[in-house]
C-alpha cells in the first residue's frame, strides 16, 4: 500500500498528473472513490478486495476532465484500476473518449473482489463478474502493484442462468424479464455507474421525439432496459457496475453477459481488450456474420 | 395508547384474515416491500437490514396516470382516473419508515390537495415493528426518531419472546382496524414491553439537526458542496429509495394515434436536466449545486415550510449509493 | 375525487403570429360554467398543454380586466412549444391555472408606473400594462420602455401601436444597434441605455421589469442610480416547473417555491434569496 501511496504522491508532486482517481477505506470492509489532489489525499489510497467501483466512469465526467487544467497547463489524470477496469479505460480509448497519453494507469494484480461491501473475501462471496474473469494481470498499465494471487474457483452461476433462460420458450423468457424489469424504478443508477454510458444526453432523456417512455411501467421499463442492453452490445466490458448499482436487484449482467458471449461467438470480439483493434460497431468486414444484424 | 399481547401464531392468523377480507397485505422483502399472497412468506425480523426501497411507491407510485385523454379532430375528451379503494395493511415497517407519511402529508396537502396521495394514504394501516438493526448508515436518532419509536405507525409491535408480541394501538385508525381482530388479543404488559425496548441499541446521534438547519441558513455558498459534486454520478438512486423524497415529473404518453394518458412519475433532483430550462439555462447546472439542493431541501427548506425534517434517517440513500456518498457524513459535516 | 392535475379544456379562438418564432393564442375555456367563474390577477401563470406532448408553463398575457379571451404568448423552444406551434385555430389545448401570486396593483394605486421589458419578456408585463391602462385614473404617469433585438423581433405590435396612440402613456420602443430597418422611427440602443436616457423619475414610482437576465442585470444599476428603491421594483420569474402546485420540487429558489410564493417578487425579496436562478 505504501508503494502505491508513494507513487501517486510522486506523480502529483512532479506535476505529471492533476489528480489521482483512487479508492479510500471508509470502514473495515468498505471503500469509496476519492479524487486525490494532494499528497495528503494520496496517503488515504488503498487497494484491496473491497475496491468494487470501476473508477473509469469518472474519466468522462466533465467536472473531472476540468480538473486536468492546472495553471494554464493540461495535465494527465492518474487512475487506479483493477485489470478488469483497465478494459473500461481501453474501451473508452477505442471509442475516442480518451487518449492513452492523457491517463496514467496504476493497476494491480488482482484475484477478485467481493460481491458487496461488508462481506469476508472467500469463494462464496466472490463477485459474479470475477467468476469468469481471465485477466488477473492488467493488459495495459503504467505501473503495477501487488503480488499475483490465486483466484478462488467457483461455479459460474450467471452462465448457468443464461443457459437456463436460453432453454425457455419465448413467452417464458418474456415473462421472466418482464418480472425483473417491472422492479425498475428508472433511477438510472445503472447508466450512471457504467463507464461506457458516457453519452452527454442519453436517448432516454431525449424528448423530441421521445424514443423511450420515461414512466417506470412495464412498457417503459422494457424499452429502457432493452435499449441499454443493445447499446452496450459489443461494448460492455462486463464490470458489473450496473448490476451492483441497481437498488432493485435487477440481474442486468444476464443481459450484458449474454451480449458479450454473442459478440465473441459471432465476431471473435471482446470489448476493451486491445488498443490496436477498432470497436466492434465501428468496423465492418464483408465476411462478418449478418446473423445478429437488426 | 393501549397495549395488548398477541401470539406469533395469532399474528399470522390475523394476517390470514386480512388477506381473506380482501385487503392488501404488504411486508418487507429482500429488495422492496412486497404484497403477501400467502402468510408463509411473512418474516418478521427486527434485525433485518432495511429493504433497499421504501414503501412510498404504494402511496405515491413510481408512475401513475393522472388523466386519460382522447383526441378527436379538434376536440379532446378527458377521462378521470380513479384510485383503487382498497384497505392496505403494511406489516413490519421499521420505525424509520413509519414516520414517512407524517412527513409527506404536508407536501401533498399544502393549499392544493393531491387526492391521488390522500386517498391511498387514508386506506393505509401501518403496523410498525421495533428495530434491532443498526449499521454505519443508520441515523434515525439524529432526526428525532429511534428504533423503538412508534411515530407514524397506527399499530406498533414489540417482540416479547420467541412466541409473543406486544401490540400497541397508537392511532384511532389503528384502534378502529384492530377491533375486527380483537379475538386474537390478550391483556398487555407495559413493564414487559419496556424491558425489551430498553435493551435496544440506538444508533449514535451523528448531528444536531437544529444546528445543521442554522448552518445551512448561512452557508449556501461554501466550498464543501464542490467536493460532494466531484464524486456523485448524478443518478436518482438516493431519491427513489428514499421514503420521503417526492419530486416528480409530469409527462404525456400516447398508446395509439388518438389516446393516451398524462403520467405523474418520480423524478430526482440529482439529474442534470431536472431544472434545465428549454432555453438551455440551468439554475443547478453542476453536481455540487444539486447536492446542496438535496441537503437543503431535507434539512432546511422543508423544515422552514412544514416544520418537519425531510428525512427519516433510514440510511437507504447512502447504503445503496454506487459511490458510497454518505448523507449522514455530509450532514454531520454541515458545521464550521 | 378532486384532481388537481386535471386541466380545463380551451379552444384556440385566434392565433396571432408575433414574430417568426413567437405566437399568441387567444383562448376560450370550453366549459361555459368554468368560463363564467374563472378569474385571475395580473402576474399569475398557467400550465398549457398539448395532449400527447405535455405541459408547459407561461404567464397569462392578457389583462384580467379583459374577459373576452385568455391569452398566452410563447416562443418555440422545446417539445411542448413546438407542438403548440403546430396547432390551428379551433384546436383544443389543456389549461391548468391560474397559479401563483400577482402584482400588487391595488396597493400601488396613486403611483407612477414604469414598465421595462425586453424580447418575449413583454408578455407578463403586457398583462400588467393593460390592467393599469384599464384602471388609468388610479395611476399617475405611465411609461413603457420596450426593447427587442431587431424590428422583426418586436412582439405585440398591435398593442404597442395602441399604447403609442394614447396621449396618457409614454411609450418608447427600442431595438439593439444593428437591429433597425429603413424607416424605423423608434430608438436604437440597449434597454439600459434607453432607461438611462429617459431617466423616469423615481419618486412615488414603481417599476415592473421583465426580460432576458442580461438586460435585467444591466438595467438594475441604472434604476438604482435614478433613485428607485428595491422594494418598488417588481419582476416575475420563470423557473422550470411541472406541477405549478408547489409539489414537484423543481422551481424552488431556497425555501421559496416560485410557483406558489412567486412568480412575482420585488428586488428586496430577490436579494434575500440564495442566488440560484
Amino acid at each position: 500500500m505504501d508503494d502505491l501511496r508513494k507513487y501517486a504522491a510522486e506523480l502529483l508532486e512532479k506535476g505529471e498528473v492533476a489528480a489521482v482517481i483512487g479508492y479510500q477505506q471508509v470502514s473495515e470492509k468498505r471503500t469509496k472513490p476519492i479524487i486525490a489532489k494532494t499528497a495528503e489525499d494520496c496517503a488515504k489510497l488503498v487497494f484491496n478486495e473491497y475496491c468494487l467501483n470501476n473508477l473509469a466512469v469518472y474519466l468522462t465526467k466533465a467536472r473531472v476532465k476540468e480538473l486536468r487544467r492546472v495553471n494554464g497547463a493540461v495535465l494527465k489524470l492518474a487512475i487506479t484500476a483493477k485489470p478488469c477496469d483497465v478494459h473500461g479505460i481501453v474501451a473508452l480509448i477505442q471509442e475516442s473518449q480518451l487518449k492513452r497519453e492523457d491517463v496514467t494507469i496504476i493497476s494491480f494484480n488482482c484475484a477478485g473482489v467481493v460481491k458487496d461491501f461488508g462481506m469476508d473475501f472467500n469463494g462464496e462471496t466472490l463477485a459474479t463478474k470475477c467468476v469468469p474473469c481471465d485477466t488477473h494481470k492488467p493488459l495495459y498499465s503504467d505501473m503495477v502493484f501487488g503480488e499475483e494471487k490465486e483466484t478462488p474457483k467457483v461455479s459460474d452461476e450467471v452462465l448457468a442462468k443464461i443457459e437456463s433462460i436460453e432453454k425457455m420458450s419465448a413467452a417464458e423468457r418474456f415473462e421472466y424479464f418482464k418480472a425483473e424489469f417491472d422492479k425498475c424504478i428508472k433511477c438510472y443508477a445503472c447508466r450512471a455507474a457504467c463507464p461506457l454510458c458516457y453519452c452527454q444526453r442519453c436517448i432516454t432523456d431525449k424528448t423530441i421525439p421521445r424514443w423511450v417512455e420515461s414512466s417506470a411501467h412495464s412498457r417503459g421499463n422494457f424499452s429502457w432496459n432493452v435499449v441499454r442492453a443493445f447499446h452496450l452490445s459489443g461494448r460492455c466490458i462486463g464490470c458489473g457496475e450496473c448490476e451492483r448499482a441497481c437498488p432493485m436487484d435487477i440481474p442486468l449482467s444476464l443481459l450484458n453477459r449474454k451480449m458479450v458471449i454473442e459478440a465473441k461467438e459471432a465476431y471473435s470480439y471482446i470489448s476493451g481488450r486491445s488498443l490496436e483493434t477498432p470497436t466492434l460497431v465501428g468496423s465492418f468486414d464483408v465476411k462478418d456474420s449478418d446473423e445478429l444484424f437488426m | 395508547m393501549e397495549e395488548k399481547i398477541i401470539s406469533k401464531e395469532d399474528l399470522l392468523n390475523l394476517c390470514k384474515d386480512v388477506i381473506g377480507n380482501g385487503h392488501t397485505l404488504i411486508t418487507p422483502g429482500k429488495t422492496e416491500y412486497t404484497v403477501v399472497k400467502d402468510t408463509s412468506e411473512i418474516v418478521l425480523d427486527t434485525t433485518a437490514k432495511p429493504t433497499k426501497a421504501s414503501y412510498k411507491t404504494f402511496v405515491f407510485p413510481k408512475a401513475e396516470p393522472v388523466i386519460y385523454y382522447k383526441r378527436g379532430k379538434n376536440d379532446v375528451q378527458l377521462l378521470d382516473v380513479e384510485v383503487e379503494q382498497k384497505k392496505t395493511v403494511i406489516l413490519g415497517a421499521k420505525p424509520c419508515d413509519t414516520n414517512s407519511f407524517n412527513i409527506l402529508r404536508h407536501l401533498f396537502n399544502w393549499d392544493y390537495k393531491d387526492e391521488f396521495y390522500n386517498v391511498r394514504e387514508k386506506q393505509f394501516i401501518v403496523i410498525g415493528l421495533m428495530c434491532n438493526f443498526s449499521d454505519n448508515f443508520c441515523f434515525c436518532t439524529s432526526v428525532g426518531s429511534s428504533p423503538v419509536s412508534d411515530k407514524g405507525a397506527d399499530i406498533f409491535l414489540v417482540p416479547l419472546d420467541e412466541n409473543n408480541y406486544t401490540l400497541r394501538v397508537v392511532t384511532e385508525k389503528g384502534g378502529e382496524f384492530i377491533k375486527d381482530y380483537s379475538k386474537y388479543l390478550n391483556a398487555g404488559d407495559e413493564a414487559k414491553t419496556k424491558a425489551v425496548t430498553d435493551t435496544v441499541k440506538h444508533p449514535e446521534i451523528a448531528f444536531d439537526s437544529k444546528q445543521v438547519h442554522e448552518w445551512l441558513g448561512t452557508n449556501f455558498e461554501n466550498p464543501k458542496w464542490d467536493g460532494v459534486g466531484d464524486l456523485c454520478l448524478s443518478c436518482a438512486q438516493c431519491a427513489f429509495v428514499c421514503p420521503v423524497c417526492h419530486c416528480f415529473d409530469i409527462v404525456d404518453e400516447d398508446y395509439n394515434y388518438t389516446e393516451g394518458r398524462r403520467m405523474k412519475n418520480w423524478d430526482g433532483c440529482q439529474f442534470g436536466h431536472f431544472t434545465l430550462h428549454a432555453s438551455g439555462h440551468n439554475p443547478r447546472d453542476i453536481q455540487g449545486k444539486r447536492y446542496r439542493q438535496r441537503v437543503n431541501h431535507k434539512f432546511k427548506y422543508y423544515v422552514d415550510k412544514f416544520g418537519e425534517i425531510l428525512c427519516t434517517g433510514c440510511g437507504r440513500c447512502s447504503r445503496g449509493c454506487a459511490v458510497s456518498i454518505d448523507i449522514k457524513e455530509i450532514v454531520s459535516n454541515c458545521k464550521d | 375525487m378532486d384532481n388537481i392535475y386535471k386541466p380545463y379544456l380551451a379552444e384556440i379562438a385566434e392565433i396571432i403570429d408575433e414574430t417568426p418564432d413567437t405566437r399568441t393564442f387567444k383562448l376560450k375555456l370550453k366549459d361555459p360554467e368554468v368560463a363564467k367563474n374563472f378569474s385571475f390577477k395580473a402576474g399569475q401563470f398557467a400550465e398549457y398543454s398539448v395532449f400527447g406532448e405535455g405541459e408547459s408553463t407561461f404567464c397569462i398575457a392578457s389583462s384580467p380586466t379583459r374577459t373576452d379571451f385568455l391569452e398566452c404568448s410563447f416562443k418555440v423552444y422545446g417539445k411542448v412549444t413546438q407542438a403548440l406551434n403546430r396547432l390551428n385555430q379551433g384546436d383544443t389545448i389543456g389549461f391548468r391555472g391560474p397559479y401563483g401570486n400577482h402584482f400588487p396593483l391595488e396597493e400601488l394605486k396613486g403611483k407612477n408606473v414604469v414598465f421595462i421589458a425586453g424580447g418575449i419578456g413583454l408578455a407578463p408585463v403586457r398583462c400588467v400594462i393593460d390592467n393599469v391602462l384599464d384602471w388609468r385614473d388610479d395611476y399617475k404617469d405611465v411609461t413603457i420602455i420596450y426593447g427587442a433585438r431587431s424590428v422583426g423581433d418586436i412582439v405585440y405590435k398591435q398593442e404597442i401601436a395602441e399604447w403609442k396612440a394614447r396621449p396618457d402613456v409614454k411609450t418608447v420602443v427600442t431595438v439593439d444597434p444593428g437591429g433597425e430597418t429603413d424607416g424605423w422611427d423608434g430608438e436604437v440602443g440597449f434597454v439600459p441605455t434607453i432607461v438611462e436616457k429617459l431617466a423616469p423619475k423615481a419618486e412615488n414610482t414603481f417599476a415592473v421589469i421583465c426580460g432576458p437576465p442580461v438586460m435585467i442585470k444591466f438595467t438594475m444599476p441604472v434604476l438604482e442610480k435614478l433613485g428607485f428603491k428595491e422594494e418598488n421594483i417588481f419582476t416575475t420569474l420563470e423557473n422550470r416547473m411541472k406541477c405549478g402546485l408547489g409539489k414537484c420540487g423543481r422551481c424552488n429558489i431556497g425555501n421559496v417555491y416560485v410557483c406558489k410564493d412567486g412568480p412575482v417578487f420585488n428586488y428586496t425579496q430577490m436579494k434575500e434569496r440564495p442566488q440560484e436562478f
